[in-house]
């Protein structure tokens, strides 16, 4: 064909190209800088939702901050916390360290009254201590491990860490009797955490990790990755993959298996609507259904607690979109919690500054003799006004902080039948996964 | 099986991908001069199109085509309402690359807010499997690959044998000669926009063909291995394009297999790196440079 064009330019193109591009690849927000705005003392009191809004993991933004507008919609309905209104703000990390931190830093400047924040996730080793240093008291729903024993004043977990996870994973293989797996896991930094338990959980219950891959999301096919696991013969495979990398991957698997699907134990992040639908559609929901389950924190959506957030969040379709996806959602729960805990927390210290009520968390969630139990904001706030000492049930079940600020829930195996409606398929105990750890 | 020419046919699948992009990529570089950066998002908006129709009823086919005429008149329309006006005040290369980094935020952007981040689908029938030697295909990789060849007969075709074609090779080569000889360059410069993003649409559906679940911004993750395909291969050459399309394909599929998948950009960056070092002019421009002179 013999196109040429400008030919002076032909050798400073291919290093402007690669410039070019990875400055695409990288493009980063900028942050703003002033003062830590959380001081103010009138308009409502904001809790931020800090997640993923964008980008492959899109979704864990909308099933986080449907637990604060839940939380805000019947804190508010109760009166407010001590004169303020409470409002959700959400803060897109874009599922980049990087990007979180400007996220973080500008929220921390642009946001009044900012009293504290569910998040972050992810993102949170580079995060988190952006926050602590700004005294924002965290409810994280981060699985990483680094914050099993941290020592973090104002960082606080609900939900298991993924080192948890991993060995929940392997404890359910162990139960189904299998014993050679295969381990396929995106490329990020959320799924990459519950990996080493999981290979030294399964490895300890007698298993063999024959193949252990990563997928980087967005590549046009993952079929030289899909032989290689069908050579291993598996009975297993475990994984955390984005919706879209996983349809492919494992639309490519079947194709290569003559069509026979191999078992798939998820980690939590895949137990999604979007995740549910990109499979569905790649290889079927009978195949789905019959050999997918994914292990997650179990908060029984049952109890007084539950039946208050569900009815607050079946309630609230102005904000929250199709908001029965998300009623037995544990995250989603955990989350809502965090919001009414923070918000008795401030009640209980007289002050909506988290510097200082945050120390009032752990006498909140905490049990103890002669306590009130509450199971819900406007309990606890009737309570706290007449002088009671208490104790707030979450939705998601008991909150029980430790030394470190971490909090232990037993997993349950979830899928979905052939209709796409959720199943349990069974539990796996806090005690056997302590033990596992051990 | 042998795993080896397993994964080699699995990388003839994603070059075929690949070259389509890089073609188009390249072709609007040598004729327009623009380091086009937005071509993944234009690619996504061909890849919504197509969905688009597709839902409404219409055939993985006509959807296609559809795909083809929305990225090919978005291209047309961004470079008379964009590119040219910046070339007009004399903008230069540096310059128009982060103008085209600008405006690949803001399409992606608008696409997500407009579409939204879940995945989306084609309905499509897979087809049966396939076995060629070691390698193995479904229905729908043979559909990519023989629209890829198609694809790379017809731009064989414009080019080389029509009125067109050799306008665009004159424009390419010096466009001050080519106005000077008759030729209206912005016409021409407006049907190598319409080409190229043609192609580019193109890919963006054979992409969303080959991957099950794909969103807006899967364009975008493709771009860096078109550039470096497009490079390799010689900037500015679409038979470079696609000799660099099977290189890289190739190459990232043996390393997926026989390593892991999250090397493949690391190849791809490689290769680009040693061909910038040893090679800056791309596979294939020594090998025109002869035949020209033979010419």
């Amino acid at each position: 064909m013999g196109i040429q064009s400008g030919s002076r330019h032909l050798k400073t193109v291919g290093a402007l190209g690669t410039i070019a591009v990875a400055l695409a690849a990288c493009g980063s927000q900028g942050s703003g800088s002033s003062a830590n705005g959380s001081g103010g003392q009138s308009g409502p009191v904001t809790i931020g939702s800090f997640s993923t809004y964008t980008g492959p993991n899109a979704s864990l933004g909308p099933e986080q901050i449907a637990g604060c507008y839940t939380a805000a919609l019947l804190i508010n309905k109760a009166g407010g916390v001590l004169g303020h209104q409470a409002a959700c703000q959400a803060i897109d990390d874009r599922g980049d360290p990087a990007d979180g931190v400007a996220a973080a830093t500008k929220a921390l400047a642009t946001t009044s009254n900012f009293a504290g924040t569910l998040g972050p996730g992810g993102q949170a080793t580079a995060v988190a201590p952006v926050f602590e240093k700004a005294k924002i008291t965290m409810f994280a729903d981060s699985g990483d491990s680094a914050f099993n024993h941290t020592t973090d004043t104002y960082f606080w977990r609900i939900t298991p860490p993924d080192s948890s996870a991993g060995y929940a994973m392997a404890l359910w293989a162990q139960h189904l009797g299998y014993t050679r797996g295969v381990a396929v896991f995106g490329e990020t930094t959320t799924a990459q955490t519950s990996v080493p338990t999981l290979l030294r959980g399964f490895k300890k219950l007698g298993g063999n990790m024959v193949l252990t891959k990563l997928l980087v999301p967005g590549a046009p096919s993952y079929q030289s990755v899909a032989a290689s696991v069908v050579a291993a013969h598996p009975q297993v495979i475990f994984t955390e993959t984005d919706p879209q990398t996983a349809a492919t991957f494992f639309k490519e698997l079947l194709q290569l298996n003559n069509g026979k699907a191999i078992p798939i134990v998820g980690t939590q992040p895949t137990y999604t609507p979007q995740w549910q639908s990109a499979m569905g559609k790649a290889i079927g929901n009978a195949n789905l259904s019959a050999n997918y389950v994914a292990l997650q924190p179990y908060a029984p959506p049952q109890g007084k607690a539950y039946l208050v957030f569900n009815a607050g969040l079946l309630s609230d379709k102005k904000q929250i979109s199709n908001p029965s996806q998300w009623s037995a959602d544990p995250y989603t729960m955990t989350d809502y919690d965090g919001t009414i805990v923070m918000a008795l927390a401030m009640l209980k210290a007289h002050s909506i500054q988290p510097q200082v009520y945050n120390s009032a968390v752990m006498d909140i969630t905490r049990p103890g003799p002669g306590k009130t139990l509450v199971y819900s904001f406007a309990e606890g706030k009737a309570a706290l006004a007449k002088g009671k000492s208490i104790q707030y049930i979450g939705a998601g079940g008991i909150i029980e902080f430790n030394q470190w600020h971490n909090n232990s829930q037993p997993f349950s195996a979830v899928g979905y039948t052939t209709s796409s409606a959720s199943r349990i398929a069974g539990i796996v105990s806090a005690p056997q996964v302590a033990q596992l750890a051990r | 099986m042998n795993p080896f020419i397993q994964y080699v046919g699995f990388g003839i699948v994603t070059a075929a991908i690949l070259a389509i992009a890089a073609v188009g990529f390249t072709l609007q570089y040598a004729v327009t001069n623009v380091l086009n950066l937005a071509y993944g998002a234009i690619m996504s908006i061909g890849a919504l199109a197509a969905y688009a129709a597709n839902s409404a009823g219409a055939s993985i086919w006509l959807a296609l085509v559809a795909g083809a005429a929305s990225s090919a008149v978005v291209s047309v329309v961004l470079s008379r309402a964009v590119f040219e006006p910046f070339r007009r005040r004399g903008l230069q290369m540096f310059g128009m690359v982060i103008v085209t980094i600008a405006l690949d935020l803001f399409i992606s952007n608008g696409l997500l807010i407009l579409a939204g981040s879940n995945p989306f689908s084609y309905n499509a029938q897979a087809g049966g499997t396939y076995h060629f030697v070691h390698m193995i295909f479904t229905g729908e990789q043979l559909a990519v690959i023989g629209i890829a060849l198609v694809a790379m007969v017809g731009v064989r075709v414009v080019l080389q044998w029509t009125r067109l074609g050799r306008a665009m090779r004159a424009t390419a080569a010096d466009e001050n000669l080519a106005r000077v000889c008759g030729i209206n360059t912005q016409l021409v410069k407006d049907a190598a926009w319409l080409l190229s993003g043609a192609l580019c649409g193109v890919a963006g559906v054979v992409l969303g063909l080959s991957v099950s679940g794909w969103t807006v911004s899967t364009g975008d993750g493709l771009l860096i291995t078109v550039v470096a395909a497009a490079i390799v291969g010689g900037i500015g050459q679409p038979y470079g394009a696609i000799l660099g399309a099977l290189l890289l394909g190739v190459a990232t599929s043996l390393v997926g297999g026989f390593f892991n998948s999250s090397y493949t950009d690391i190849t791809a960056f490689t290769i680009l790196i040693l061909f910038l070092i040893f090679r800056p002019t791309g596979l294939f421009s020594g090998v025109v440079k002869r035949r020209d002179v033979v010419v």
